[in-house]
This record gives structure tokens, sequence and C-alpha cells, in this order.
């Protein structure tokens, strides 16, 4: 069966939804992965975007935004920000939430801000890249009980330390999330192209508790910016279904995750 | 009541200054936002702008492009699907640009604080990371206490995130469907506009569509806009081309795509600002520079659905016109 590297990653995320959820799903492949979940295992998945969009699933293939047309054509409901990042996410009623990164870091902190090439340290200055700001990632990642964390495995995107750190992880580790008065719990996963990664549950340092059957801890580990921890023994992802990729290609019609055979 | 309909042209110029606090009134990144608002900014060679936008893109990344904006305050600067926004990202690179990261609920907790008159927004997000750490307006203080200020809730004695509420010197709301007196109703996602038309000192609604009041009366409670609080309604058809107004019409995908790569270019923006700017006078010249092939298309959205209950209020087009000319504005 043949599958790419991106698809892989939208069904391991997507595996970490469960039927019932109250989710929320940022824009393109965790849009894809949510909306797999819901496609394939968990039917009554209660799935929303930041807009304020309830009940909708995509058609005519993957939506170019969170309000594209393509999710407005079955929602029951549209409302607000302040309804559905704020009422439903920063307040921690949401269970889950899905986002993309362009860097994270070993506490699994996220950055979308941009690229300084290096950590940005006291003093603000211009981006080298400007990238796009947090959008709903930083509410998400702050109030929603658990958020899953996607991004391709590249050793430049798995900093030591991230250049800004836009949405929060566990930020120093161990306890000091509890610093502050996030309503959520923090990213419980961070789903790659190549494994996924789970947090100690006392130092809070991302550790590599599975990867995928086409890639080997090695490819892993030089891959990864920091020095990581490999949990004895690693386990295997399974492979995608049939059923599973059926479901996630019904989603992805516009073949999205299959542009780059290799990818 | 009478009619507030007013030329774009004529409200841009009656509405907007240099230096001014600038806010677009719109759905998410790629969504409905009067885009056109920004194109005749340009027209009338707005400059030193502080742009308070919330989320949506091309017409800050047109603007950034145009060398119209010195500041921004917003929550998401990105194309979602087609890519980061090029001109945005010259500017903001080169530090002509200031431009303020917040997310984007606390740019719609920054309304409400502006709506209600608040003097500040406690918050529960973006506290203990570099929003609230850093300041693009302040650069040189570590760790910025200007931005998001620690404040202590005097119940538990815990520590919050203090936000500076948002009061901008106008908006530029997309709405679906007005009547002459502003009263206004908005398919898809409200995003902040409702926040935001009680936060702004000014309120200029453009409209995809006219009917008639009693339109409004039949659907009360989906007036989240009264005409109370509106100075001005422009009509303006596809306003928020070349991207998506949900039950009027889709985004316009090549153009997206075109616009974002001609403003990645000063010689780009250059052609594109003599194709798509300065090219039209009318409505009918910009309808036509759209394409009407292109128009029927992106007509035929599968969300047009959305626009039925609506139909048999609609005014037509010798209706407005009419409208129009007694305004005389």
């Amino acid at each position: 069966m043949s599958y790419t590297r991106q698809e892989m990653m939208a069904i391991a995320a997507g595996r970490e939804i469960r039927d019932g959820e109250l989710a929320i799903f940022g824009v393109g492949l965790s849009l894809l992965a949510g909306f797999f979940a819901q496609a394939h295992h968990a039917p009554r998945v209660r799935a929303m975007t930041e807009g304020g969009i309830y009940g909708a699933t995509p058609v005519g293939g993957l939506p170019w935004g969170i309000e594209c047309n393509r999710l407005c054509t079955n929602a029951v409901s549209f409302t607000n920000a302040l309804d559905a990042l704020g009422f439903l996410v920063a307040s921690g009623r949401c269970d889950v939430g899905l986002i993309g990164a362009a860097q994270v870091d070993r506490f699994g902190n996220v950055n979308t801000t941009g690229i300084w090439g290096e950590p940005l340290g006291e003093r603000y200055r211009p981006p080298k890249v400007r990238l796009t700001g947090s959008g709903g990632a930083n509410d998400i990642a702050s109030g929603c009980r658990r958020v899953i964390v996607m991004l391709a495995h590249e050793k430049k995107r798995f900093a030591e330390r991230v250049d800004y750190l836009t949405s929060p992880g566990y930020l120093d580790g161990g306890d000091a999330r509890a610093r502050y008065p996030f309503r959520g719990g923090g990213p419980s996963a961070i789903v790659t192209t190549l494994g996924i990664l789970r947090p100690d549950l006392e130092t809070r340092e991302f550790v590599l508790a599975a990867r995928y059957a086409f890639a080997s801890v090695e490819e892993i580990v030089a891959n990864t910016g920091w020095p990581l921890r490999v949990s004895e023994p690693v386990a295997v992802v399974p492979e995608p279904t049939e059923r599973e990729l059926a479901a996630l290609r019904r989603v992805d019609q516009t073949g999205m995750l299959r542009r780059n055979p290799d990818g | 009541m009478s009619s507030k309909l007013m030329s774009l042209s004529h409200a841009v110029a009656r509405f907007t200054h240099d230096g001014m606090q600038y806010a677009s009134g719109a759905g998410l990144p790629v969504g409905a936002d009067p885009v056109v608002f920004g194109r005749e900014l340009i027209r009338q060679n707005r400059r030193h702008l502080h742009a308070i936008f919330h989320a949506t893109t091309q017409q800050l990344n047109l603007l950034c492009a145009a060398g119209a904006v010195d500041k921004i305050e917003c929550g998401f600067s990105g194309l979602e699907g087609f890519g980061f926004a090029n001109g945005l990202r010259r500017a903001v690179e080169s530090g002509r640009v200031l431009l303020e990261d917040y997310s984007n609920l606390t740019m719609a907790l920054r309304f409400l604080g502006g709506a209600l008159n608040w003097p500040f927004v406690p918050a529960t997000v973006n506290v203990g990371t570099d929003l609230q750490f850093h300041s693009a307006f302040h650069p040189d203080e570590p760790a910025s206490r200007r931005k998001i200020p620690p404040v202590t809730d005097p119940f538990s004695g815990r520590e919050y995130g203090a936000l500076a509420p948002l009061r901008p010197d106008l908006a530029a709301i997309h709405v679906t469907l007005a009547d002459p007196e502003g009263n206004a109703i908005m398919l898809g996602s409200e995003w902040s506009r409702f926040e935001l038309s009680r936060a702004t000192r000014r309120l200029v609604l453009v409209a995809d569509a006219l009917v008639a009041t009693d339109c409004m009366r039949q659907f009360p409670n989906l007036v989240r806009i009264p005409g109370l609080l509106v100075e001005a309604v422009v009509y303006w058809p596809f306003s928020a081309w070349p991207q998506a107004s949900p039950g009027i019409h889709d985004g316009d995908e090549r153009h997206m795509r075109l616009m974002n790569e001609a403003l990645g270019t000063p010689e780009g923006y250059a052609r594109y600002r003599r194709d798509f700017i300065d090219s039209y006078q009318t409505l009918d010249e910009y309808l036509a520079l759209i394409g009407p092939d292109t128009v029927e298309k992106l007509t035929a959205t599968a969300t047009g659905f959305l626009l039925d209950p609506y139909r048999r209020w609609l005014l037509s087009r010798a209706e407005i016109d009419e409208l129009l000319a007694e305004s005389d504005l």
C-alpha cells in the first residue's frame, strides 16, 4: 500500500482525536487531520474552527482557510472569534486542539511568528523571515485541555530553543506552565512526518515515543535539533489501513497531501 | 431615517486621513473583507496609516506593498492556503512597517474592551510567551511591560495579562446585506465585526447587496449591526474580491495567487496598481476588470442558498442608482 509521509502524519494526528470530543482545528494540515478523524473513527466529534463555524464538514476539497466557502455550505451555526476562541477554548472547555508549527522546541513551544536565525533574545528586531503570527494558535495552546502539534520533521524546525515563542508548550519545562493562568494542559503529542514525540511526565521534555514504519530512530534523531531522548522500546506506529487512507483521501479531495511523492 | 448611501470615493475622502487608525472589519484571513476600501485608500494616496486588522490579509498585504502603512496591530498575517503575504513580508522584514503581534482571541478581546470603554481586559492567553514579552512598538524594552503588562486579580491574587482596548478612528466593515439606513446582516462567521462595530469611533459599511428595511424587520435577530451606529453605507458588489463572501461569491483562486505574487516586488506592485487599482472609475468598470466570466463563475457558489431567505427584498440596480442619485454623494 502506498502513502506519503504527509498522509501518515495526518492519519497519526487524526488518531489522537477521540469520538465525541469538543475539538478545534487550525488551518491546512491540521484541518485535514481533524476532518479525517471525523470521517473515520470519530463521527460524533464536535468540531469547530476559530471563526465560530460549527457542525460543518468541508466540501469540494481542503478549505483555503478556516472560513472558506468550502466550510460554509453545511454549517449549523456561524458565530464569532470571541465565542469559539474565548468562550469555548480559552475558558478551558475544549478537549483538544490541532495546530501546525514552523518551529518547535524540546518543551513543545511553538513558533509561527518569524525566523530570526537565533532566539530573539531581549531586544525586539524585525525577523529575517516574517511568518504568519499566532492566529488562534496561542489561544488554542493556552486553553485546550490537550493540544497536538503537527510539523515536518526537519532539523531546522526542531530547535533547542524557538526563535520566538508564539504558542506555549511547557515553557522552560517542569511545572513552568503553572506560573501562568492558562486553562489548558499543554501539548500531549508532537506528530511529525517521521514519528510521534510525547512529553516526559516530570520534566515535560519531548521524547521520541514512536516511529513510523518507514523511519529509523537514527534518522529521527539526526533530524532533531536537540539531543533527542528515545523511549525504550520505541513503538512502531501502525501503518494506515485501507479504510483510513480512503477516508483521508475523501477529505483531501484535491490531493494536497499527495503532491510531493517523497513528502 | 434617511438614506446613508454614499459612493466609495466620497466615503474614503470624507472619513479617512493620513496617520489615522484604520480598522478593517472582515471575516477570516481569506474571507469577506472590504478589500476595495483599501484600493480606494491607495487611489487617494493615504499614508502613514496605523492598521488594525484582526486577521484578514490580502488588503493589508496590498496596503503594505503600497507604502500606505507605518504600523500594524493584528492577530494573523498570512494567506492560509495561499501562503505567506509577500507585500507585508517585504515591509515587515525591512523594518519599514512595525507589526505588533497579538493572537486572534486577544484582538477580539481588545475590541470588546474598546466597545465597553473598559480600562483594560484581563487575559488568560498570550501571557508567558513572546507575544507578551516583545513589543515591536517599544523594541528597546526587554520583557516589555507596556504591551501586555501583568495585572493582579483582586479576588484570587493571581497574575493575569492586561490587554489594551482598541478604539480605531474608523472601521470599514464588510457586510453581506445592508438597507439604506445601515442596518446590516453578515453571512458567514461574523469574526469580530460585532465588537468592532461598537469599538470604532466611526463606522462605514461596505455591502455586497442592498435590501429594503422590511427585510431587517423580518430578521431582527440577525441584524447584528443596527443603522444607528453607522455613518455611511457603500454599495459595492465583489468588494471582497479576490477573497470570498459567503452566500454571494467564492474566492478567486487565480487572482489571489496573481496578486500575492505581484506584491512580492516593487515592480510587480507598480504593475498591479496600474492594472487593478488605477484602472477603473466606476463600479461597472471594476466588475468588468474582474471579468464577466469570472463574476459568473464565482457567483455560482455552493453557498448561494444562504442568500435565499433574503432574495425577495434585494433592491435592483435601478433602485440603487435612484437612491444614490438622491443622496448625491
